[in-house]
This record gives C-alpha cells, structure tokens and sequence, in this order.
C-alpha cells in the first residue's frame, strides 16, 4: 500500500460492496418514510452491518 | 342637589412624582452584534483553512465554483459598462477572477468580439477570510492578465472599506455562511458608488435535499431523533426582501439548479468536505455523524432519489440577485399599469394581434 487509504474511503467501499442487502433495507425505509420510528428496520440494518463489516474486515 | 366634590378624598399623586425624579429611559435595540448566530465562524475558517492545504484534493472540486463562478460573469457581460474598481467578496480561491479572464462565453451576444470580460474591468479586488484558500492559485498564470490584489479579510462579515469605493461587487458561493445577512447586504451598498450594481449567487433553498432528507431518516430509524447535519439557506423569497432592506434598487432575483451526480453518497460527502463546505451549524455534533447513520443513509438516498444507473444525485440551488445601489439620475421602474405590451403574447410568440392593437390604440 503506497497511498494512504482515508478509513472512511475503506468503509465507502466496503458498504459498497453489500448492495443487495443495502436495497433491502432502504425499500423498507422508503416503503412508509413519513412513519419511520427508531430501529423501524433493525431485522434488514443488521443484516446489512453484518456484511460490509465483513467486508470492512476483509481488506 | 349640591354635588360634593370628591377631589379632598384622593390622595396626592406621590408615586407620579417619584417616577418624574428618576431618569427615564427609551426602549432601544441593544447595540452591538444581534444574538442571531447559527453557524460557528471559527469553524467555518478553520474547515476552508484545511481544505485549502491540499492544493491538489482542493483544485479537483473546483467545479461547482467554476461553473458557478461562470454563470454569475456572463451577467455581467449585460452591463455595458467599464468597471474601474471591482470588489470580489468571498472570494474562495479567486474563481471569478479566473473565469474572467477566459475568453468571452457569449460572442454572438455581444458585438465586442471574443475578449475576455477581464478587460471590462480596471482593477480587481478578491477579498475572503481563509488566507490559504485566497493564495491557493496565486502562482497561476491568469493572475497576469488581471489586474488582481488579494486582500484577507478579519471577518467574513465586515467590509473594511470606505463608503463609496467600488464599480461594483461580485459574491459568488460565499453568502450562505454568513450568519448576520442584513448587516453585510448593507455593508456592500456602502461600500459601492451610487448606481452600481451588486451581483450575487448563494446556495439556498433545496440545495442537498436529498442528503437532508436521507441524513434525517437514518437518523431517526438508526437513533431515535434527528440532528443538523446541513445548514439551514435563505430561500429564494427572503432574498428579494433581504436586499430592499439593505437600500438596493432594481432588484433582480432568480434561481438556477445544477444537478451533479456521484457515485455514492460518501463522494459527495468527501467532495463537499474538499470545498471546505461542510457543516458548520453551531451546536453540531462534534463527533461527526455515526457510521451506522452515515450506511444506513446511503442505502436510503439510492433508494429515495438514486439514478437507474446506480448513481445518486445532488441538487444545488443557486439563487443570483442583482441589486443597484440608489442614485438620483437611475432609471426608474416604470409606473404600474403603464404597459402596453403583454410580455405573455410575445413569449408564447405568433399572437400578436393583441400587440398591434395596443401599439394603433
């Protein structure tokens, strides 16, 4: 690694990477957005979190 | 019947006459600078300070100001007029003066062939608050076919120049970080001659709507509540009455959206913390925003406003304002009901029946 890599640039293309799981949990979101409470869509977000951290690790 | 008078019964004014001996006061505005204050000028400073240290990092995102910067010179090409002294104010990293001095966007508008609009002004002077951002370009070569002084200023909000002084001012993405508007608004007409124009362009309205709105509900479905994580912008109606209120004359007000496309929220994230652009509202989190928040907003900008083609994009409305410092020999609006042509026959074109009959009449 010549260049140095900003973590958040290393976080951008790990989350990415999970553009399946990301869609789900955005259409649940978007589904309803003037009724959104908090962990609305927790179920889909951890699904999501545990794929690009995954891919956070990876690199 | 005899009426009894009644005045032995009420006691002497004693009050009354304590209050005349004390000293009486009129109610007034506290002097001094007005309590209205929403973003952190320091931070402001110290955010553009940074950014402007990687010449390179902040060369690349130059376009926004570019363009803009463009779009605000071609209007002045509809003055035709020779402007000795010109003031740039929040001047960012002299973009005005670069695209000045480019050749002129519009040849067929004009008869003045195509020479750049830079020789329609004497002299140039770029003023802003972040010392590296002003002196970022200094080494380039259009500095030389302008005449061009940089001048750092103390505070983005004061004008430390004699009344009277400029042909006109220029202010090109700068306004909307400067908390007490009124005030500079009105610095500006000062500090021009009579009958010469100011020539704005700020962001304001629905700039980044949709990072707002994405920002918003990853905050509220990832924490439970919402913070500020853009500033708040004049719209385009508060505009027209800040610059009356600021004593300008001839107003001209319009609005003009660019829409940019990135691939991902993150770049446009980046590319604004480049600009020396991000948040500055007081009371923001220090902290940043979570990283949580920051995937769970992207997943819902593409899904919210994303393109087909997996990008996301960007709006950023411009407002540009045109207002003329008072004079007694200007021009004058003409007197309401005094038209004779309808502007909406000769726009839509072809009818122009109405027209003769006004023009026979």
């Amino acid at each position: 690694m010549g260049t140095k890599v900003r973590p958040i640039e290393k976080f951008a293309s790990a989350v990415g990477k999970c553009s399946v799981e990301s869609a789900v949990y955005g259409k649940c979101i978007v589904a309803d957005y003037n009724n959104v409470r908090k962990d609305k869509c927790l179920t889909e977000f951890l699904k999501f979190k545990d794929c690009y951290m995954a891919a956070y690790r990876k690199r | 019947m005899k009426t009894i008078s009644i005045r032995a019964f009420i006691p002497p004014p004693v009050l009354r006459r304590r209050c005349l001996d004390q000293r009486r006061f009129y109610a007034v505005q506290a002097p001094g600078t007005p309590a209205v204050e929403i973003f952190n000028s320091r931070t402001k400073w110290m955010q553009r300070e940074r950014a402007a240290a990687d010449t390179d990092g902040s060369r690349k995102v130059d376009y926004l100001r570019d363009e803009v910067a463009s779009r605000l010179s071609e209007r002045l090409l509809d003055i035709s007029r020779h402007f000795p002294k010109v003031l740039d104010f929040g001047a960012n990293a002299c973009n005005i003066a670069r695209v000045l001095t480019q050749p002129n966007p519009a040849p067929e508008a004009t008869s003045t062939k195509d020479e750049p609009i830079a020789s329609r002004i004497g002299h140039l002077v770029c003023a802003d608050e972040s010392p590296t951002l002003l002196h970022r370009d200094a080494d380039l070569p259009f500095n030389s076919s302008i005449s061009l002084s940089r001048e750092v200023l103390t505070s983005a909000e004061t004008l430390p120049y004699d009344g009277n002084t400029f042909d006109a001012v220029l202010s090109s993405l700068s306004m909307h970080w400067i908390n007490d508007l009124p005030s500079v608004l009105a610095q500006i007409n000062h500090v021009l001659k009579p009958d010469c124009p100011f020539m704005g362009v700020m962001l304001g309205g629905d700039t980044l709507y949709e990072l707002r709105t994405s920002l918003q509900l990853a905050d509220l479905d990832r924490r439970g509540g919402v913070s500020t994580h853009t500033s708040p912008l004049a719209d385009v109606r508060d505009v027209g009455g800040l610059l009356q209120r600021a004593g300008f004359q001839l107003l001209t007000v319009d609005v003009d959206d660019i829409v940019i496309d990135y691939p991902d929220s993150f770049a446009l994230m980046q590319d604004i913390q480049a600009m020396g652009e991000s948040n500055a509202v007081l009371g923001r989190e220090a902290s940043g925003i979570q990283r949580d928040v920051l995937a769970a907003a992207d997943s819902i900008y593409r899904q919210l406003h994303g393109n087909e083609d997996g990008s996301v994009p960007a709006t950023f409305r411009l407002i540009y304002m045109i207002g003329w410092k008072h004079a007694p020999t200007q021009a004058k609006p003409l007197q309401r009901g005094s038209g004779m042509v309808s502007i909406k026959d000769i726009l839509e074109g072809g009818k122009s029946g109405n027209f003769e009959n006004c023009t026979s009449a």
